[in-house]
């Protein structure tokens, strides 16, 4: 452990050398994310809190068993019926009112999926596979006992757990696939990118100061803010979230929070909460350069957080399952919670480049592999197969399984 | 983390005796009697206290009946003491979470508190419940009988009026009755199993590895006492871990003046069991505190295991020092709670850092990320 952070250190020590020879900048990082211009605020996001706001109650329904139907949930997912009419399925009238939607920003980045619609068709069918599935296999089966090849609930601890026939909770899929389809995808794939922050005349009429008509900002300023709302969109605080990271909403913020809690990555909220006001700061100045260095800390670091909780949960369920009367609820729990994180891991996006640390296909493998020691997954699944995985992930980052696993 | 931490030490620990020592198994470092340990514990302590918890939980079956046939304030009375009795027995073996107690998830069952009144409520009206449900866990064993016998009413009158209700009276009484005889049939599933075969199969699985006896039992000890007792009992009322004091969060929320009293046996049974003490209290026999003097353990120069009954004795004067009604005591002074709940998280750290370090015992817990 203390060679561990040894190492941990002398690496950051060469980071920040790394990072202080890269631009000598004349710009100062700010205190905050708080940006005015003729004495107002130009940030504004606030389609990417009403997208959080969505994604919470979509994840509060799927176990709300009374209730909830195929139907419902789905109007939650679209913003809209069936057949494409307007929708009330909110329990907040201004998200009723929103034309916002969830499904419509799924797999939906510039740099990913403009060209790539087949796949994004795919992944924004698989959400909707799982949402029909809570309720068509799980939901009836509400008061059953699961059993390996059997839906039902089994007991995690103290409390009860629902899981489809192979051991997956449906909704914990849908939550943490989230965290990658709608808001990491959108941040560093779409927001993040050049193609979106230099389209257009959007660095001439920055450099000339003009505003979107009838607001307070420029167009590629409202487009780094719309990257920061997918990660602080609920903040307490928006210009100061890191004093309450980790507790504003159930997706990204949530767990930027929980990998700064592990000793071995403490420091990396303040690291992406840096790096945005930065390059925020950096547009305002029209210093295009250090923007884009910025977005690449982003983009590495919100990454890391997506790979770290894979492996954080693949290795906390081997834990249990390595026990000798292993608490099965348990494991499951953290497995379909780590499903997710591993399914997020094709919308992550290595720095400098155009691809994630992982494609779909070979998302597609990890999550066979997972699935395949048995034909009743995650009841088969053991706990060599969950290490081989964290390696296998851990290697494409920078971190090691031990330091993720804890 | 915690348990990656300790890992990591006793490895490097075993790793530094294994160069050492060369071909000898670092596994067997100690000449320590394991098995004459199991043995005092299985023989002297756990099968004597299933079996006191047997006879009370088959009293309580048997007043439950009584009840039910002859709903009188005579009879409400009987059930109401045992209750108390199987109540207080019950903390005696609680922390004893191995074989099938482990298997058949005992402990969920039968005190997970607070009880779900609501969802108690449709069980008694809807009469179609599965209590073997992981779902029903929080309606049934002890919190619930609480309920049920303290919690209904105001006076006596009220509790004999809801046990004869014309519409719901049935109802009430029958799900009482299958509360009380649930306690009882899985308690005697768990004295049963160790009185036909597991006692030998614990006794003899006496090595010192993760799946061994000791190892696993010194587990279940431990996280019974972190979880349970420390949190469960003092900390979750207290506010320690939400930042707001719930008295509603107390065990025995509805028989009044009796959960201090379920804590301090609790507490009892904790420290006598460390001591390896027979349940009948004749003799101090071999536990972990004379394992940890035989290694000759000790923590800024005093013997860990004189540490370890210290900080057992503050946590009794600090607990003694409380309301008999600990929920009074969370809204009349928190501050005393808070202070005995720190007691008890003295001996976290002795017990599972100090004593396990020394044991060569790895924590085969994790805490849960609550999500």
């Amino acid at each position: 452990m203390r060679s561990i952070s040894l190492i941990s250190a002398v690496i950051l020590v060469f980071a920040l050398f790394s990072c202080d020879n890269g631009s000598v900048s004349p710009i100062d990082e700010p205190d905050t994310y708080d940006f005015q211009r003729n004495g107002s605020s130009s940030v504004s996001f606030t389609g990417q809190t009403t997208r959080i706001q969505m994604a919470e109650e979509l994840a509060a329904s799927l176990k709300d068993f009374d209730n909830a139907s195929t139907e419902l949930l789905l109007e939650m997912f679209r913003n809209e019926t069936e057949s494409g009419d307007d929708a009330d399925p909110y329990s907040s009238a201004d998200l009723n009112a929103s034309d916002k939607s969830i499904k419509s920003k799924v797999a939906a980045s510039q740099d990913y999926y403009s060209s790539n619609t087949a796949e994004s068709a795919v992944i924004k069918a698989d959400f909707e596979s799982w949402i029909n599935a809570q309720v068509n296999e799980v939901f009836p089966a509400q008061n059953v006992e699961a059993t390996a090849g059997t839906a039902g609930q089994i007991a995690d601890g103290s409390s009860a757990r629902y899981i489809n026939a192979k051991g997956l909770e449906y909704d914990q899929m849908v939550i943490k696939g989230l965290i990658g389809a709608l808001m990491t995808d959108q941040a560093l794939n779409n927001y993040l990118g050049t193609a979106v922050l230099d389209e257009g005349n959007n660095r001439e009429d920055n450099d000339n100061g003009v505003l979107v008509e009838g607001k307070n900002y420029t167009n590629m300023e409202h487009k780094w803010d719309e990257a920061y709302g997918y990660l602080y969109g609920t903040s307490v605080d928006p210009a100061d979230p890191n004093a309450t990271i980790g507790g504003d909403d159930s997706f990204l913020n949530k767990y930027i929070g929980r990998a700064e809690g592990d000793e071995d990555f403490a420091g990396i909220a303040a690291e992406i909460y840096n790096a945005f006001k930065l390059g925020r700061a950096a547009i305002v100045a029209g210093d295009y350069t250090l923007r884009d260095e910025q977005a690449e800390i982003i983009k590495e670091k919100v990454s890391e957080i997506i790979g770290i909780r894979a492996v954080y949960y693949l290795q906390q369920a081997k834990f249990i399952l390595d026990q000798s009367n292993p608490d099965y609820g348990a494991a499951f729990h953290d497995l379909s919670e780590g499903y997710g994180f591993i399914y997020s891991l094709m919308f992550t996006r290595k720095p400098n480049t155009d691809a994630p640390y992982f494609t779909k296909s070979e998302v597609d493998a990890l999550i066979a592999k997972l699935l395949g020691d048995g034909e009743n997954g995650l009841w088969d699944v053991t706990p060599t197969t969950l290490d081989e995985l964290s390696s296998e992930i851990a290697d494409a980052f920078k971190f090691t399984v031990e330091q993720a696993g804890s | 983390m915690r348990f990656l931490k300790i890992t990591c030490l006793s490895l490097l620990i075993m790793g530094f005796f294994g160069c050492d020592n060369g071909p000898t198994d670092p596994q067997n470092m100690d000449s320590f009697d394991r098995k004459a340990m199991l043995a005092n514990w299985a023989d002297n302590i756990i099968i004597p206290a299933y079996s006191d918890f047997a006879t009370k939980t088959e009293s309580l079956k048997n007043a439950g009946t009584a009840f039910n046939e002859e709903t009188s304030q005579e009879n409400l009375d009987l059930l109401r003491n045992a209750f108390k009795d199987a109540y207080r027995s019950w903390q005696k073996v609680s922390m004893f979470a191995i074989g099938k107690a482990e298997e058949e998830t005992v402990r969920e069952y039968f005190n997970i508190f607070p009880v779900d009144v609501e969802d108690l409520k449709e069980n008694i009206s809807s009469t179609s419940y599965n209590l073997s449900l992981p779902s029903e866990f929080d309606q049934q064993g002890f919190p619930a009988l609480d309920y049920l016998l303290f919690g209904l009413g105001e006076n006596n009158d009220d509790f004999i009026q809801a046990f004869t209700d014309p519409s719901l009276g049935e109802n009430r009484r029958n799900y009482l009755l299958d509360l009380v005889n649930r306690i009882d049939e899985l308690t005697d599933m768990v004295l049963t199993d160790w009185q036909s075969g597991f006692r030998d199969e614990f006794v003899n699985n006496s090595a010192n590895s993760a799946t061994a006896s000791v190892d696993r039992l010194v587990n279940d000890y431990i996280f019974y006492y972190e979880k349970h007792l420390r949190a469960g009992k003092v900390g979750i009322p207290a506010g320690v871990f939400s930042g707001s004091p719930e008295a509603g969060l107390v065990e025995a929320l509805y028989a009044e003046d009796f959960n201090r009293e379920l804590l301090l046996i609790a507490l009892d049974a904790v420290q006598d069991f460390f001591n390896g003490k027979h349940y009948d209290g004749s003799q101090d026999a071999v536990g972990l505190d004379d394992y940890l003097d035989e290694l000759e353990t000790t923590k800024n120069e005093e013997n860990l295991s004189k540490l370890i009954n210290d900080q057992f004795d503050a946590a009794r004067t600090a607990i003694e020092g409380l309301n008999m009604n600990l929920n009074q005591q969370v809204v009349d002074d928190n501050i005393s709670m808070l202070s005995a709940y720190d007691q008890l998280q003295l001996n976290v750290v002795l017990l599972k850092v100090d004593m396990l370090q020394a044991l060569n015992i790895n924590v085969d817990f994790v805490d849960a990320d609550g999500d």
